[in-house]
């Protein structure tokens, strides 16, 4: 039988935390890979460190309010180079629902550079994980250290590929197709995550991920249910890719074909939704803008 | 139910020595809540020593400034007890330039934190605070922070959102393609 | 009595937040007590008048993870009552399933942390575990570990379907017996008792005065649960008992909280068997008038009270709220007051404080 040493000979990268006035979820799940087994930090070959001065990561939380911007900025610093910083949850990364308040400093990118971003609110563990996986790769990149990370205990643990846990509530995917134009997941979105723009021959749909609380209102309010939520949870990603990581759609305008103006075209979701099912008549009207429809149906009355 | 409505009104009257009336509202879980404007803010020293000699609790101060009230050229405060279950809440108007009232710290204890912070959040000096020191909000920030900060100024109001949004904008569109 | 001042931060008081004191001490022993607070403060009460209803909903879920879904159902009350709006049947049953699945894993949480600091730390782990069935619970029913995304105006957005009733009838099934255990090692592990018996003891009387709410008033034999006094929800129709003891120690305040978990898991239990058909939601979107009301809720820490003020359009005009956490910091200088400076994070711990929900 082969023997195997007991010991990893690999030193573990060090991490080291800072709640930049979370509202405590990301610090409570961040506690849960120090303390529960199927989500250790320990697998990754990392530990965490009471230390600024003896860690190798820096994983930050919360929006970096007034009041603790100084001190956090000085415990960054003692943490020796080169290190790796890490946006736990969407506070730090871009402000989150706390954004645009007078009391809240960041982004954090804005004082101090981040190189990997976990966006959730709070992140899955998992999620987390996966995030500090990279950053640990990140690390041994830059002190030299070269070794590669030890493979998972369990498998799927912290990789990209995992099944997601049931019933998680993931990023956003939005169908554009089935969107008509109201504006009320807008409306209801309190991260500020989504935008429409109105763009020439059409209206541009942008749902940022990294400003996303995954609260799912959107899709709730939604009438035609153009906006789901899927359950995928595997974002973090490296800072380059911040602000690229968005859903986007287009609903192209068109013209009536009563009097040709331009209009939102009415998707075959609303017509469920209004008619439950659909006949000739119906597709023909849908043809029209609200003007012309209200023309044709009086028109259409037979007295 | 009714002594206790006549009891809390005619206590309330007794020590302000003016007529308070009270509107009782119940719910439809049968979960009563007494609501009660005071004539003059004066008057709510001795209205919270009524309250106290019911042996209620002070549960929470809200002070506020609607732009109805301050077109009138008044603020509010809202002073809600618990008198075992039932929420009764007081409220009285300042005026909107020097307005002060007294402490209730030295009745309810707990009304130390409830008055440092709607001083370092509106324009009102509670007159006989113990330690009338900032409680919640840094030194940068300016003092009556929601009275300057409420019409919006450029100062907090959506500057970072616009900033962070014109980056997504520029990068949107490209390289996404890896990333969906 | 020539008294030094230190500083102790989230690390020395362990803490997850920041939260510092200033304390006075002479020798070993605590003399007196600052709190300085304000590092977690968002300018919460300010960001909910410039947003909406509906997106204050889910602002109002991130004021602090422990108690999140505490806000948004207090809050929703409020508009609800405002509006003259009477949220169905099975919406009353999901709103208070959803609370007490928030109590347990809250309060299981503040017991594993009161483990650690004993330096219990098999303890501490096993405590962490078994909260892991609530928190698996959470996120096949809700989506989330932590922020349940369970409320909407006019009643709830998620539903039980019989699969996952009988899923969380299991659930429940499964955490009895570690509670059980849990309940009868912290009643009666010799170690513990040493460490918690007669520590931070808060008198009946300073409770009152000190106005605490909660475990911490109901520890100090203050028979105080709005669920009982105030009614909301499915309460009325539910049988519970408030847990009460009168010591007043840091091990009493342990005591009420492991018992309100055990009584969490029978309201749930009764909450499935009573689960009455209908809809989730009242099916428009609501107009809400002008006008001024208060919406109570227990939330794992004691009562919550939340004043609303609206002029008839889609924001607040003022929207205020106090946190349990609020009356209770004050109540520390009772409990350390002539007590080891080692103690200080045990009992500070012991009041289960929360500095999210306190700065806002
Ligand atoms: S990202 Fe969400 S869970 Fe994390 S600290 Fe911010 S609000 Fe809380
Ligand atoms: S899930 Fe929808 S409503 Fe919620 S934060 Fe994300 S985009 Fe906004």
């Amino acid at each position: 039988m082969e023997t195997r040493p007991v010991i990893n000979p690999i030193p573990p990268v060090r991490l080291y935390r800072i709640n930049a006035g979370s509202c405590n979820g990301c610090d409570v799940e961040l506690a849960a890979t120090a303390a529960v087994a199927s989500f250790d930090v320990e697998r990754l070959g990392c530990c965490y460190s009471e230390s600024p001065a003896e860690a190798d990561i820096v994983l930050i939380t919360g929006p970096l309010t007034l009041r603790v911007k100084d001190k956090v900025l000085r415990l960054h610093g003692e943490v020796p180079k080169p290190k790796v910083t890490v946006a736990v949850g969407v506070c730090p990364i871009s402000g989150g629902v706390f954004r645009d308040s007078y009391a809240v400093a960041g982004p954090a990118d804005d004082y101090l550079p981040v190189d990997v971003n976990v966006p959730g609110c709070p992140p899955h563990p998992r999620a987390i994980l996966a995030g500090i996986a990279k950053a640990a790769a990140l690390w041994r990149e830059l002190s030299g250290c070269g070794q590669t990370l030890p493979e998972p205990a369990v498998p799927g643990s912290y990789d990209e590929d995992a099944a997601a846990p049931l019933g998680l509530r993931g990023k956003m995917r939005f169908n554009a197709a089935a969107c008509v134009g109201c504006r009320m997941c807008e409306h209801v979105c309190a991260g500020g995550a989504i935008r429409i723009d109105e763009l020439g021959p059409g209206l541009r749909f942008t749902l940022w991920h990294n400003s996303c609380v995954f609260c799912g209102l959107c899709s709730h309010y939604c009438p035609t249910k153009a906006l789901t939520v899927t359950d995928q949870w595997q974002l973090s990603h490296f800072q380059e890719d911040k602000f690229s990581l968005t859903e986007q759609g287009f609903i192209p305008f068109v013209a009536c074909t009563g009097c040709g103006h331009i209009m939102l075209p009415a998707t075959p979701e609303l017509l469920r939704v209004s008619y439950r099912k659909t006949n000739p008549e119906i597709e023909r009207l849908k043809t029209l803008c609200p003007e012309c429809r209200q023309k044709q149906s009086l028109g259409g009355i037979r007295r | 139910m009714i002594d206790f409505k006549e009891k809390v009104s005619e206590t309330l009257s007794l020590r302000t020595g003016a007529e308070v009336t009270i509107e009782w509202r119940i719910n439809i879980k049968g979960v009563m809540t007494g609501w009660c404007r005071l004539r003059e803010a004066a008057l709510i020293l001795p209205a919270a020593e009524a309250v106290a000699g019911l042996e209620g609790r002070l549960s929470m101060i809200t002070a506020y400034l609607s732009d109805s009230a301050k077109q009138k050229g008044v603020r509010e405060i809202a002073f809600h007890f618990d008198l075992d279950g039932t929420t009764l809440t007081l409220g009285i108007e300042l005026p909107l330039e020097g307005a002060r009232i007294p402490s209730l710290t030295p009745l309810f204890r707990n009304a130390d934190w409830h008055e440092r912070e709607f001083m370092e959040l509106y324009d009102i000096q509670v007159i006989g605070h113990p330690a009338p020191r900032r409680l919640f909000l840094d030194r940068s920030i300016d003092p009556a922070a929601f009275e300057r900060l409420i019409p919006y100024s450029t100062f907090s109001n959506g500057a970072n959102s616009k900033a962070l949004w014109e980056k997504v904008m520029a990068r949107s569109g490209n390289n996404r393609k890896e990333l969906q | 009595m020539s008294g030094t001042v230190i500083t102790l931060g989230p690390q020395q008081l362990a803490l997850e937040e920041p939260m510092y004191f200033s304390v006075e001490v002479d020798g070993e022993i605590v003399v007196g007590l600052d709190v300085l607070a304000g590092h977690v403060h968002r300018g919460m009460e300010h960001l909910v008048m410039k947003r909406n209803f509906y997106q204050n909903i889910t602002l109002l879920e991130r004021l602090c993870s422990l108690c999140s879904n505490s806000h948004p159902s207090t809050f929703c009350t409020a508009v609800e009552e405002l509006a003259g709006i009477r949220i169905p049947a099975r919406a009353e049953y999901l709103r208070a399933i959803a609370d007490e699945i928030k109590r347990i894993s809250s309060h299981l949480f503040n017991c594993a942390i009161i483990a650690h600091i004993i330096g219990q730390g098999t303890l501490f782990k096993r405590v962490m575990e078994v909260r892991e069935i609530m928190q698996d619970t959470k996120e096949s029913i809700y989506g989330n570990r932590m922020d349940l995304a369970a409320n909407c105006i006019g009643g709830v957005r998620y539903d039980l379907t019989p699969e996952s009733a009988v899923y969380l009838g299991k659930q429940m099934e499964r955490i009895k017996g570690p509670l059980e255990e849990l309940y009868r090692i912290y009643a009666t592990d010799h170690a513990i008792r040493t460490r918690t018996e007669g520590l931070g003891v808060l008198p009946n009387r300073d409770a009152i005065n000190y106005a605490v709410v909660g475990p911490v008033a109901r520890a100090s034999g203050i028979d105080y649960d709005v669920r009982r006094k105030s009614p909301y929800w499915a309460y009325d129709r539910l049988r519970f008992q408030v847990a009460v003891e009168q010591a007043g120690d840091v091990r009493a305040r342990a005591m009420v909280r492991l018992r309100e978990a055990r009584e969490a898991v029978s309201l749930i239990e009764q909450c499935l068997v009573d689960l009455p058909p209908g809809p989730l939601c009242s099916d428009t979107l609501p107009e809400i008038p002008a006008g001024e009301t208060i919406a109570k809720s227990e939330a794992p820490r004691g009562e919550l009270i939340y004043y609303l003020n609206t002029d008839g359009t889609d924001m607040p005009v003022r929207l205020k709220w106090r946190v349990p956490s609020y009356m209770n910091w004050d109540a520390l200088q009772v409990m350390l007051k002539g007590q080891r400076v080692a103690d200080i994070p045990l009992i500070v711990n012991s009041i289960d404080p929360c500095i999210s929900c306190t700065d806002r």
